[in-house]
């Protein structure tokens, strides 16, 4: 709890929004980050995990995001997404680059057994039950991919590879490559409908 | 879809970030003149955004929000902080998310690109708050005028001379251009006076941002650039 200099009137930061949030940190609040860390370390967590495959790594990753966030939190633009956007494209980025650094990832079906402690659900919000119901249609629409669909669009996504990376890899003409990412995410779009009004 | 384009098949690979730098940057070139390819890069990247949640959830593991959080109380942050002296803080207005096809603009960000302004670049003291100012000479274009912008702390303030009106039913907007990236709407919409004069603080942090733009849009503002600048500061 925090009180406000005018007008007079305690707040919780942990009822704010995340865009509220944000201009708070944009102030050099702490307390205001520590709410966005908890709201979207899980998030970030996973998605380092999923791109490096390597538990420690993608502890790495996250505070190297985080610290990164609070550092540049005044080119946060609510106008260009959700906080939760924001936070994972930094993510991904740093994972792209961290593992293209190490050479630790080589193939992109991870075992995702390795990390013990999946997210407990216990009293979720309702954003976050809302972000958990988009999350679930993506993975569906994901999983529903031919296989060779889904392969080019995780190698390409949480791979970080480019297209001629992956027609090398799969030895395969790039134009064919090009072709099932395009025929894989027109299926996910149609899938999930109208995905710009997801709550990621 | 793009069907009948010859680059359509570029545009999923370019919204996964699966085109090599120099094809991306083709790519970019040809949206400018491409609707069909605009259309479906927005169309991709509604899905490539939510990919990062297809992960399975794990919990974050213990220890890491410590080490998060004592490394962040010894970072600073890259732009000055304001505010921080007050001890608490009353909920702000939210600003809803504007969602817009950010390479749609790509033309008027190659617009202001061409337009060089002056950077005056003198520190003229320090405010209260021991934050030093400097003033950016903006360039006018199309219309009669001058304008400057005073960045103070990381804020900027918009002051033109001599400017028209921005005639019936029209507003000015002020612009924000990050990088490459197409110029995003600020909440700054304003009017001159009958002299012409307008002092003009602009909403929104200037940290990462290149330049400064301002259109004369319809009364209430536009969520993207409906006409040319009029005015362009280099602020990088």
């Amino acid at each position: 709890m925090i009180r406000s200099g005018w007008p007079k009137r305690i707040v919780d930061v942990r009822t704010l929004a995340d865009e509220e949030l944000m201009e708070l940190v944009q102030d050099g609040q702490v307390r205001a980050f520590e709410v966005i860390f908890d709201r979207h370390a899980s998030a970030a967590f996973s998605l380092a995990y999923r791109m490096c495959g390597r538990p420690a790594m993608a502890e790495d990753i996250v505070q190297e995001s985080f610290v990164s966030l609070w550092r540049s939190s005044a080119a946060y633009d609510s106008g260009r997404g959700s906080v939760r956007t924001w936070v994972l494209s930094v993510v991904r980025n740093r994972a792209i680059d961290a593992f293209r650094r190490e050479a630790a990832k080589a193939t992109s079906d991870l075992d995702e057994q390795r990390v013990a402690e999946r997210l407990p659900a216990p009293e979720l919000t309702d954003r976050e039950v809302e972000r958990r119901d988009d999350a679930r249609q993506v993975r569906d629409a994901l999983k529903g991919l031919p296989a060779d669909q889904r392969q080019v669009i995780e190698l390409a996504f949480f791979g970080g590879f480019s297209h001629s990376q992956i027609a090398e890899m799969l030895k395969l003409p790039a134009g064919t490559v090009k072709g099932r990412m395009r025929l894989g995410l027109s299926k996910m779009r149609f899938a999930l409908g109208d995905a710009t009004r997801m709550a990621l | 879809m793009a069907g009948g384009c010859a680059r359509s098949g570029d545009a999923a690979a370019y919204a996964l970030g699966a085109l090599e730098p120099g094809e991306a940057q083709d790519f970019r070139a040809h949206m400018e003149t491409c609707a069909p390819c605009r259309e479906d890069v927005a169309a991709f990247e509604g899905v490539t955004r939510g990919l990062p949640s297809a992960s399975v959830q794990y919990a974050t593991p213990k220890g890491l929000r410590r080490r998060v959080m004592r490394e962040v109380r010894n970072t600073p942050q890259s732009a000055p902080a304001h505010g921080t002296a007050s001890p608490g803080v009353a909920p702000r207005r939210v600003r809803r998310p504007i969602l817009f096809p950010r390479r749609a603009l790509a033309g008027l960000a190659a617009a202001a690109t061409v337009a060089v302004a002056v950077l005056v670049g003198v520190a003229i003291g320090s405010s209260g708050s021991g934050v030093g100012s400097r003033v950016i000479q903006a360039q006018v274009m199309g219309v009669s005028g001058s304008a400057q912008v005073r960045i103070t702390g990381g804020r900027a303030e918009l002051m033109m001379r001599d400017m028209p009106p921005p005639g019936p039913g029209r507003i000015y907007e002020v612009w924000l251009e990050r990088g490459q990236s197409a110029p995003a709407p600020t909440n700054t919409l304003f009017s001159v006076s009958s002299a012409g004069a307008g002092d003009v603080g602009v909403a929104g942090s200037l940290s990462g941002v290149s330049k400064l733009l301002v259109t004369s849009e319809p009364a209430g503002g536009s969520r993207v650039p409906t006409r040319p600048p009029l005015i362009v500061a280099p602020l990088a």
